[in-house]
């Protein structure tokens, strides 16, 4: 079907201005979304004074990098960067292998009760995180565990969540593969490893993706099962900047949040493209 | 004459040396034998708290041999109070923990604490005269006194100078009464085209209900009476209290329906209001930040002047060893010296809970150049114990929807109270028929 006139788009296409016009709202959303980054950068660097004006300010009128230092004095933030890592790897380790094993069972092998032990994984999805506390609390104090990073660890190394998501991604892939896989003698965990894991490849990067943000993210659990400064995180570093009381102090909070966040910035602007194909070449070729 | 003997037929030298060796050997152990505490704490107000109280805990180490405090930073009040409860139905509390003042029925309530009077009898009477005695209301249960004031504070009334002068008033000359506060907010307020650019007056959300009870005191009445186990949200007094709140944001439109508690002190210092209601917590927070002269006063008051005090306390645990149990009293002890009590008030903006840290020389500079500190000890003498009761999250919660449902023009201030008072009455009924 062909109009006689041109519709808009049409007109921008012979102009070549389609793909100027993309490129305009994509800017425009891209420096939506980079605003709160960049004032945030901006207020880490200025006196207390300037902070708060009727009309927002950018441009620091000197670049104070002693909020950084100041910042650091507050709390040991090196050892809660690396105790950071180390759980948050710790957890998405131990989570992608019991997953997969789980998804793996769950999609492509049929016993009894199958359905029965799925729905109550499905419902270790529903419990809130606060309901877990003082049983999850126990379990690590009777394990002599407490005030240690495994503690931090390891109530999510099953997550029913990683499951659901492992299984889904499972049941999508036909039933040909496997039929394929197995006449020419690849089965169970082979066929697991070499054809099911490169195939749910999107779904594992999304999932470790959310698993590295929330755990990243998480302060109650490792601010009630921790004691020592040793082996605490950086959210409860940051948390020393907010206060009840009085309000925070912007600089010292922003300079905080900026070192906190940072690493995740690094880490996505580095690998951004290969997230960003892992998600293009999902999909199951014929 | 306990030289080793040759001969096998008298063992009992060797036996007795062995013994004495031992004891030798043992008798440093005992008198070194350490005592280790784990305090947990939050901090409440900006600065770099933590480190002060990491110094302080660690001098009283250094002058305790037998005694070694492991300080627990627990985040905010909330978070330390979720930490706390974990702790102690997890059969692992702290020895000392510092807690907000109106979660202290829920740790009675979980049979969490020790009453105190058995340490403070052993301590000189002064000790206890000398605290605020408006301090000691929220640690008062059953004849005893089960915690010991430490961070400690009370909201009031900050107000821009160069606001009121811009605007005719004299600068100096802050609101007393809610009428005065009405008219001078009415003039505050600046507006351009249907929008305002300046409020007259914020009543901080957030911990509105704390600010609530002020009001209510300035009123002549009560929220919660914890002694005798009663409500009274709905008590004309509240009423007409929360009438007036409706009344600057509703019907004058002087005062913004709805504030968070950490953005109004933002909000006064870029000029967005003119007159703020706000903890004393934030005081080194405005001088540090406003361009712009202020002052500290008290509330206004209706029949008379009137504030609940706020802030955290010291408390003892239990089911924990009796010598952790007196090591901790040692420490709160030490933590809590009128020379102390002026150094961390010095150091936090809190208001230091002991009348005499006032006559230290160091606290006496302190004031003399910044008096404004003085406003919310002055405010003491007509502050009030805060509302507590079992469960009191839930009655925040319950509390401060009624007051913003009334602000916002969705309920009449009866309605919004007496509905309050209902949802309440349920869900202590347990409590309030003495169980």
């Amino acid at each position: 079907m062909r109009s006689r006139t041109p519709t808009p788009s049409q007109l921008l296409q012979r102009l070549g201005l389609n793909k100027l016009l993309i490129h305009l709202i994509l800017m425009m959303v891209a420096g939506v979304t980079a605003m709160p980054y960049l004032f945030a950068l901006s207020t880490s660097l200025k006196h207390r004074t300037e902070v708060f004006t009727p009309v927002p300010q950018w441009i620091p009128s000197s670049l104070r990098f002693a909020n950084y230092a100041d910042a650091m004095a507050i709390a040991p933030f090196g050892t809660y960067f690396i105790n950071t890592v180390i759980v948050v790897l710790g957890i998405l380790a131990v989570q992608l292998v019991t997953a997969t094993l789980a998804g793996y069972v769950f999609a492509r092998l049929r016993f009894r009760g199958s359905s029965l032990l799925f729905g109550l994984f499905l419902i270790q999805m529903m419990l809130p995180v606060h309901a877990v506390i003082v049983p999850n609390y126990l379990t690590i104090k009777e394990l002599g565990l407490l005030d240690t990073r495994v503690a931090m660890m390891m109530p999510f190394w099953a997550s029913g969540y990683a499951t659901f998501l492992l299984r889904q991604a499972f049941r999508q892939i036909p039933q040909d593969f496997e039929d394929a896989a197995l006449i020419d003698g690849c089965s169970g965990p082979r066929f697991l490893w070499s054809v099911l894991i490169p195939l749910a490849k999107p779904t594992i990067i999304a999932f470790s993706l959310i698993s590295i943000v929330t755990h990243w993210n998480d302060f109650l659990w490792p601010l009630i099962v921790t004691d020592s400064p040793q082996v605490r995180t950086l959210t409860i570093g940051l948390a020393m900047f907010v206060q009840q009381e009085s309000g925070a102090d912007w600089p010292l909070l922003m300079a905080g949040t900026i070192l906190v966040t940072a690493p995740l910035m690094v880490l996505f602007l580095i690998y951004q493209r290969k997230f960003v194909e892992s998600f293009m070449h999902a999909g199951v070729k014929g | 004459m306990w030289r080793l003997s040759p001969s096998p037929t008298r063992p009992w030298p060797v036996v007795l040396l062995v013994v004495l060796i031992g004891l030798v050997a043992a008798q440093p152990v005992f008198a070194q034998q350490l005592v280790r505490l784990t305090f947990y704490y939050p901090v409440g107000v900006s600065g770099p708290l933590a480190r002060v109280i990491n110094e302080m805990v660690d001098q009283f180490n250094a002058e305790h041999p037998n005694i070694e405090v492991v300080a627990v930073y627990t985040g905010d009040y909330d978070p330390t109070m979720q930490k706390v409860q974990t702790a102690v139905m997890g059969g692992n509390p702290p020895d000392i923990a510092v807690v907000e003042i109106s979660e202290f029925p829920t740790l009675l309530a979980m049979d969490a604490i020790i009453p105190l009077d058995e340490y403070l009898a052993q301590e000189d009477p002064s000790y206890f005269n000398d605290f605020f005695p408006a301090f000691w209301e929220n640690s008062r249960y059953d004849g005893k006194i089960w915690a010991i004031p430490f961070q400690r504070s009370t909201p009031v009334l900050y107000w821009n100078k160069e606001a009121f002068a811009e605007v005719g008033l004299d600068p100096d000359r802050p609101p007393r009464t809610w009428d005065e506060l009405a008219e001078y907010a009415a003039l505050l307020t600046k507006r351009e085209g249907g929008q305002v650019t300046r409020w007259g007056v914020t009543i901080s959300g957030g911990w509105n209900d704390w600010l609530f009870e002020g009001f209510v005191r300035q009123n002549g009445g009560k929220l919660i009476d914890f002694e005798n186990r009663s409500l009274h949200l709905n008590s004309p007094e509240a009423v007409e209290a929360l009438e007036f709140w409706v009344k600057l944001t509703q019907q004058m439109q002087v005062a913004p329906p709805h504030s968070t508690w950490a953005s109004t002190p933002a909000d006064f210092v870029a000029g967005k209001t003119a007159m703020l209601y706000h903890s004393t917590g934030i005081l080194t927070f405005l001088k540090d930040s406003a361009t712009f002269d202020f002052g500290v006063a008290f509330m206004p008051g209706k029949k008379s002047y009137g504030a609940a005090v706020g802030g955290g306390n010291f408390f003892i645990f239990k089911n924990i060893p009796k010598e952790r149990q007196d090591a901790a009293w040692t420490f709160i002890r030490w933590m809590t010296t009128a020379e102390r009590a002026a150094q961390w008030s010095i150091a936090s903006g809190y208001i230091a809970t002991r009348q005499s840290s006032y006559e230290y020389p160091q606290m006496q500079a302190y004031v003399a150049r910044h008096p404004e500190y003085l406003v919310a000890r002055d405010q003491l003498q007509y502050a009030y114990g805060k509302a507590m009761s079992p469960a009191f999250q839930r009655v925040r919660e319950v509390l401060k929807r009624a007051l913003d449902d009334a602000t916002a023009g969705r309920m009449t201030p009866r309605q919004a109270l007496d509905g309050a008072q209902r949802q309440l009455e349920m869900q202590l009924r347990q409590w309030l028929q003495g169980n």
